[in-house]
């Protein structure tokens, strides 16, 4: 059988989901998708948006960037994976894979949905290109608008920190 | 003196560098400047020289060399920095922010830099910079874990790194894993006694330069920082260069 695959990207206006076809192929031969990457047009057609949701508001995207950060299962991360994704009864008898970059929410979503996730073979490789391609890819985004959102969140994500600090003095590394 | 009106004399006049985004202010002596993206604001109690007349009237930011590693390795020579107009660059040890402010100016309103710094006390001077500067987005998170602020970073053209940490080649490289483009550049600064300071500096820097191969960066150019910084050096180097066979 045919296994799917899906790739998860977090971004500063909301989670994206991404389908990867040939996924096999790709899997067996890096040169495809290192080609791939360099051309949006040919990585189009090897990754499609397959679900995609905003955040409401800066202080929604402020709280599942903390999330995301720790490897925490936010609610509007686990609904939107339920709504996009094929539902699966037992990890073992998915049919599907999901691809994270960072293997904590990836156990987090494992655990919580019975989602088989993982970070590792192609998936930095097509981390990278969808990275590098996601904001073509999303039709209806002005060009900058990505980076608007990650200005916003830069921002109240460090303001956080700052003020958050327990240690209030400072953890420079000496 | 510091602030007064000393340089901005009308016999001072400004000429590009090589370095696109990069200008020299020729007065009684030549400085290097950047163009001020925040006309009137001082960063860090650095001269400013405004030439032109009324309307067109445009100001310059002194850039001192004894101060900012990156502005040492610009009048050390360097082929090229790879920090241009319109340039996203991911910034790694932005510390309080003064040679980030002189990046903003040179990749200017179409660039980007994502300034990454650790130290809250530093981080809080850096989000004050980046308030008055918005083509500058602060990180303040360890840049060990480029994970934690994936959400924050598109892919880069260059990430230059003034970590100062004994393993910095490899946060250069997990760095560049996630955020820079295939064939985008890396411009490090390494302090020797940072990495070992039991080692002759060349002898450091030589063993960076491995490692950093080792995280797929061709190293490209080599300088050290006398007279502006002892037992520093800059490597640059570009990021999964084609190799010879597959072009």
């Amino acid at each position: 059988r045919t296994m799917a695959l899906f790739v998860l990207h977090e971004t500063s206006l909301g989670y994206a989901l991404i389908s990867v076809e040939e996924a096999e192929e790709i899997a067996a031969n890096d040169a495809v998708i290192q080609k791939a990457i360099r051309d949006l047009a040919r990585f189009g057609k090897l990754c499609k948006i397959a679900g995609f949701v905003p955040f409401r508001s800066a202080q929604d995207a402020l709280e599942n960037m903390n999330n995301i950060s720790e490897g925490i299962l936010s609610d509007l991360l686990k609904e939107f994976l339920q709504q996009h994704l094929p539902k699966v009864k037992s990890v073992k008898k998915a049919n599907f894979k999901l691809g994270v970059q960072d293997h904590k929410i990836g156990q987090a979503i494992q655990d919580n949905l019975n989602i088989p996730c993982t970070h590792t073979g192609v998936i930095p490789e097509l981390a990278r290109g969808i990275r590098l391609h996601f904001p073509k890819m999303m039709k209806n985004l002005k060009a900058d608008s990505q980076e608007k959102a990650q200005l916003g969140l830069g921002h109240s994500y460090s303001r956080g920190k700052v003020k958050f600090n327990v240690n209030r003095a400072d953890n420079m590394i000496i | 003196g510091r602030g007064g009106r000393g340089a901005g004399g009308a016999q001072t006049t400004i000429e590009p560098h090589r370095h696109p985004g990069v200008f020299v202010a020729r007065g009684k002596e030549d400085v290097l400047v950047t163009k001020n993206m925040v006309p009137g604001e001082s960063v860090y109690g650095e001269k400013r020289i405004s030439v032109g007349e009324g309307d067109e009237k445009i100001e310059y930011r002194v850039w001192n060399p004894f101060r900012s590693k990156l502005g040492a390795t610009i009048i050390g020579g360097v082929e090229d920095i790879y920090i241009g107009p319109g340039d996203k660059v991911l910034y790694l040890g932005a510390a309080s922010g003064t040679t980030v402010s002189h990046v903003s100016d040179v990749v200017g309103p179409e660039g980007l830099v994502y300034a990454v710094e650790f130290s809250h006390r530093s981080g809080r001077d850096l989000i004050n910079v980046a308030k008055k500067r918005t083509n500058v987005i602060p990180i303040i998170e360890d840049a060990r874990h480029p994970i934690k602020y994936r959400m924050l970073v598109g892919m880069v053209d260059t990430v230059f790194a003034d970590v100062a940490q004994p393993d910095q080649a490899r946060i250069v490289g997990i760095n560049a894993h996630h955020f820079l483009k295939t064939e985008g550049h890396v411009v490090i600064s390494i302090k020797a006694s940072c990495i070992d300071s039991t080692a002759t500096p060349a002898a450091v820097f030589a063993a960076e330069v491995e490692k950093m191969k080792a995280e797929k960066i061709k190293p490209l150019e080599q300088l050290t920082l006398e007279p502006y910084e002892r037992d520093h050096a800059v490597v640059i180097g570009m990021y999964r260069a084609p190799s010879k066979k597959s072009k």
